[in-house]
């Protein structure tokens, strides 16, 4: 038995890891323990073939909390971000739209599929922009409770009805909107062109089991554009050196302020003592005491799992078997010989210096959900590529390139059974490729290495159960107070001296820090160490 | 003036708002486009001998307070003694013959798993728990989302207070499954696929949305927990109620009198002209039709604040239900329960097949498998066809309005084609037994009811075109930003359906506000 910790924190993601360095950061004994060889979790870099580094699972970044940034002085220790340059959206019929940093460039291109839309952008720009603030607000706050209404609870309230109160009737319904409606619908208010409103409506998307017609889906549109990079609304970058560089500054971060931190150091159970988390029993059958243990990892790990239904409430068990996380997508990662080529746009532009869309229209992914709806895989998926090479060349050999492929449709549970992902995933993987070949004919050729990855696997690498990259839906009734669960939304849990720290937790997924930053406030401040 | 307000529009809740103003002493004015009275409730002959009592089927959300202040049972109003079973066919099965009663409808739930028959008595205990609030939500004005006064904060506040009369685990749980989508919650309580099919068609029908669209919750719970007994007759005896006690409260009525246009003076509401010439003057303008026909055909454009214009643009009415009806040599049958004879029954028998049926509007096709909500009013009302003869209305969800390539003869009758193989499938012999039918797409509605978009709710009743947004948030307490301009119809809170609700909050606001 060894020596006692003020808090063991189960996940060395980056949400584990910011709790851990804002708790050691007051002098608290922090121990995190990682069961893979690499910390980050889904925000690792790995070479996975000589000299080329991937993001394996999460490729770009934009939600980290700026606070987060400068508390834990991320930049010192090795977090760089370098900007995407553009959006572009090749379209089947050779031609292609490309939004730029530059607003006259953008509006120029969006001009060419409707000037009315081209004029209107901006003000768009602004509206979200001002939607993002408000959003912003309330991320770092913690959830109240509207059924118990302690006193912190309705401090919480409170706060958040003031500033109600302080919007006017047409912002209050903007806002009301926004969390209700499809992401189509909401664009619909304001653009007329389909090949802008597919490549717009897909932020609404990304990770979630939802197509862009899907009511909810506007809400995760605004979570996309709550990032910023310098105060710079919606831009998104890549961490130089890969995404995994970004946890590796957060772990250096915490190390210096005295954090502890294990790799392939697995957990088994939580440990009990009196009825509560004590400290955690590894599977190597080691046990470890703290007097606290904060999880980051997802709630059907933690509590089905590590803690056991029986030791539970069996309606709070109902609770967490019925939060969703049912993973939806899935990532290719390529090496690549030479550039890829695309038709609409032959040679090496600045377009690909950002993000690729493989989003030609509001029908293309519309249907791309519904095969998925079925229980298949999309045959035509929604593709968001990303060529981090073209402006980090620390990632690859020189001229060569890593492309890096987001997928989805790709439901964790087919028809077939979770189980069958394994022998499906090189004809899924060739889907991928093939839709992506269609606009750049040289890709296939150019193909040196490829990495395929179903929600079946990234289940089995990182841990998140369904492959759900956002440890749960980020629909409605998943977040805010809901999230993970009606009453359990203020990072405690029914067990004593345990806590949740994850993306399971307000205010969702993403590589936004604040579940981490969040939870190591209300652990202080309920003074649990 | 000769009148204190003129009701535009005779179907269901214009006259109820028109019945009510006159009790209230009001001299009203009732104006309707067509030669009958009742809208989408109202008695039609679509083939010689054969009738139906209305587009509309069920009755059962009639307010029975609107009803009881109106006195509509001395006008002719008889509630039904028995609740109306819903008859759900399975291709290979007995089907499911689903009753609210939790009682009544274990046993047939048993036949298929008794684990669903004691969660079924267990979901119907948490909708009668939720069921004060929730209709306390509807049949109240709803928050003023520009609340700026006191009065206007402390109504939100007793709302606030409503909701804290639940027990934690149930105001949890409401809160919870309100913005979920129907499929997950069904999947949480049941395992019987034709049982889930069967609760979920009412949360879809009339919507742009299936079975696995967030909000399709609330348009069930909308239904479930205001849900009582249904009329004799249907929805045309609603109307012939209605109509009686309109002229028993002193209300004008003139039929085929189409209105061109809401007149205003200083701004405010001063009367309508008639699109054959002629006008009337009455301080009070109320429409019970749809809020874009309200708003951007009746009134001149110059008169319309422009934030209200973009609002009432961005209103979504886009229709999705066609209409069949059939005349039958004899009763509808079906192959799961021979003999039997249903008044209601619903094709679809699993939630998979919902969802399909809407995906197909979603691309601007028509369902090839559609979901039907079948009604045959003969079983319990056969004056409506000769004798020994049958009625089939068919609500057939779902359709677009916008079809991609338009709408024409072919296609109308294509439509009609899928919807009775779709009923056939479960009822062989259909199709031998037709006398006559009578098909209509999405824009024969809109053609004959006025419906914009052929939408039978006057607008889609998504989450965020419910409550406060319905139909925006100057106009949903039923006044409009127009001084003396009001709604009354089915674009308005709580919504559409037949239920007299949104007439009832519109007269209130109206005698208040005067």
């Amino acid at each position: 038995m060894g020596q006692r910790y003020d808090a063991i924190i189960i996940g060395g993601g980056h949400n584990g890891l910011v709790c851990a360095a804002y708790l050691a950061r007051t002098g608290r004994r922090v121990l995190v323990l990682e069961r893979r060889h690499v910390l980050g979790g889904a925000a690792v870099s790995e070479e996975l073939h000589r000299g080329f580094k991937f993001s394996v699972f999460s490729y770009v970044v934009s939600l980290l909390r700026p606070e987060i940034i400068r508390d834990l002085e991320l930049p010192r220790f090795g977090l760089q971000i370098i900007p995407l340059e553009c959006a572009f959206t090749p379209l089947p019929d050779g031609d292609s739209l490309c939004r730029w940093s530059d607003p006259e460039q953008t509006r120029r291109e969006i001009a060419r599929f409707s000037k009315r839309d081209a004029e209107i952008y901006p003000a768009y720009g602004q509206a979200m922009m001002q939607m993002g603030r408000f959003a912003k607000s309330v991320l770092g706050m913690t959830p109240p409770d509207p059924a118990s209404l302690g006193p912190s609870s309705l401090r919480d309230l409170l706060k958040l009805g003031r500033r109600f109160a302080g919007m006017s009737e047409e912002e209050r319904v903007r806002k009301i909107i926004m969390f209700t409606m499809s992401a189509v619908d909401f664009l619909d208010q304001w653009f007329e062109s389909d090949v802008l409103k597919a490549t717009m409506s897909v932020s609404g998307i990304i990770g979630t089991f939802q197509g862009v017609r899907s009511p909810g889906t506007a809400y995760v549109l605004l979570h996309h554009y709550m990032g910023e990079i310098d105060g710079a609304f919606r831009s998104w970058g890549f961490s130089k050196g890969g995404t995994g560089q970004l946890s590796l500054a957060i772990a250096e971060s915490a190390r210096a302020r005295g954090a502890e931190i294990r790799t392939e150091t697995g957990v088994e159970r939580i440990l009990f003592e009196n009825g509560g988390a004590g400290g955690v029993i590894l599977e190597n059958g080691e046990e470890l005491r703290a007097r606290v243990v904060v999880s980051s990892v997802d709630p059907h790990r933690t509590f089905l799992r590590f803690v056991g239904s029986e030791r539970l409430d069996p309606d709070f068990v109902s609770a967490i078997r019925r939060y969703k996380l049912r993973g939806s997508s899935g990532k290719v990662n390529l090496a690549l010989d030479r550039l890829p080529e695309f038709a609409c746009r032959p040679g090496n532009g600045p377009h690909l210096r950002g993000d690729i869309a493989i989003s030609p229209s509001i029908d293309y992914l519309e249907r791309a959900y519904d095969e998925a709806k079925y229980g298949d895989y999309s045959r035509r998926p929604f593709l968001n590529v990303v060529i981090p090479s073209l402006c980090d060349p620390s990632v690859a050999p020189p001229g060569k390139h890593v492309m890096s492929i987001f997928v989805q449709y790709a439901p964790y549970h087919i028809k077939e059974g979770a189980a069958a992902w394994p022998s499906k995933r090189e004809e899924f993987g060739d889907a991928v490729v093939d839709t992506l070949a269609e606009y750049s004919p040289n890709l296939k050729e150019s193909i040196l290495y490829r990495q395929v990855l179903t929600p079946w696997d990234i289940e089995e690498q990182t841990g998140l159960t369904e492959g759900n990259i956002f440890q749960g839906e980020l629909s409605l009734e998943q977040l805010f107070f809901l999230r993970p669960a009606p009453g359990w939304a203020r990072y405690r849990t029914p067990v004593r001296n345990l806590w949740m720290c994850g993306s399971a937790t307000h205010p969702g997924g993403g590589i936004m820090g604040a579940p981490g930053a969040n939870a190591a406030r209300e652990l202080l401040r309920a003074r649990a160490i | 003036m000769r009148y204190d307000v003129i009701v535009i529009g005779g179907g269901h809740n214009g006259l109820t708002t028109a019945a009510l103003l006159g009790k209230a002493g009001r001299k009203v004015l009732l104006l309707e486009r067509r030669s009958v009275l009742g809208g989408l409730a109202a008695l039609e002959e679509f083939h010689p001998g054969f009738r139906t009592p209305g587009v509309l089927h069920d009755t059962s959300g009639i307010r029975r307070g609107v009803a009881d202040a109106l006195r509509l049972e001395v006008h002719g109003l008889k509630w039904r003694a028995e609740e109306v079973p819903v008859f759900t066919p399975q291709e290979e099965g007995s089907g499911l013959l689903l009753y609210r009663s939790a009682e009544r409808a274990g046993v047939e739930i048993r036949g298929h798993s008794p684990r669903d028959a004691e969660r079924y008595a267990a979901w119907r205990g948490f909708i009668e728990r939720i069921r004060p609030m929730v209709s306390r939500l509807q049949n109240e004005p709803a928050p003023a989302l520009g609340a700026k006064s006191a009065g206007d904060w402390w109504d939100l506040a007793r709302m606030g207070l409503a909701f804290k009369r639940l027990a934690p685990a149930d105001l949890h749980d409401f809160l919870r499954i309100g913005p979920m989508c129907i499929a997950d919650w069904l999947n949480e309580w049941f395992e019987t696929q034709v049982l889930k099919a069967a609760l979920a068609g009412p949360a879809i029908a009339g919507t742009w949305m299936g079975p696995w669209s967030a909000g399709t919750v609330v348009t069930l719970l909308l239904q479930e927990c205001a849900a009582g007994r249904e009329v004799e007759g249907g929805p045309a005896a609603l109307t012939r109620a209605l109509e009686s006690a309109c002229r028993s409260n002193g209300v004008e009525i003139r039929l085929s009198r189409p209105v061109r246009r809401i007149r205003l003076e200083g701004g405010r509401a001063k009367g309508v002209d008639f699109s054959d010439g002629g006008a009337e003057d009455a301080p009070v303008v109320v429409s019970s039709c749809d809020p874009r026909t309200t708003f951007l055909n009746l009134l001149d454009p110059m008169d319309l604040p422009s934030r209200l214009e973009t609002e009432i643009g961005h209103w979504r009415c886009r229709g999705t239900t066609g209409r069949v009806s059939l005349a039958l040599t004899g009763p509808l049958e079906f192959a799961a329960r021979i003999g039997g004879r249903f008044e209601a029954a619903r094709i679809g028998e699993k939630l998979d097949d919902l969802e399909k049926a809407f995906d197909a509007v979603k691309y601007g096709e028509f369902s090839t498998l559609p979901h039907l909500e079948v009604r045959v009013p003969t079983v319990s009302d056969p004056t409506l066809a000769p004798s020994g003869h049958h009625v089939v209305s068919i609500l057939a969800h779902f359709a677009p309005y916008e079809l991609r390539g338009g709408w024409d003869e072919g296609r109308r009758q294509a439509f009609g084609e899928v919807v009775v193989a779709r009923l056939a499938r479960f009822a062989p012999g259909l199709a031998d037994r037709i006398v006559a039918a009578e098909v209509m797409t999405p824009a024969d509605l809109e053609d004959r009811y006025g419906l914009c978009g052929g939408q039978i709710h006057h607008g889609e009743q998504g989450l965020d075109q419910l409550f406060s947004l319905r139909p925006a948030s100057s106009c949903s307490r039923h006044g409009t930003p127009i001084p003396g301009l009001y709604l009354c119809g089915s674009g308005t809170h709580p919504g559409g359906g037949i239920t007299c609700a949104p007439a009832s909050l519109a007269a209130a606001a109206i005698l208040r506000g005067r």
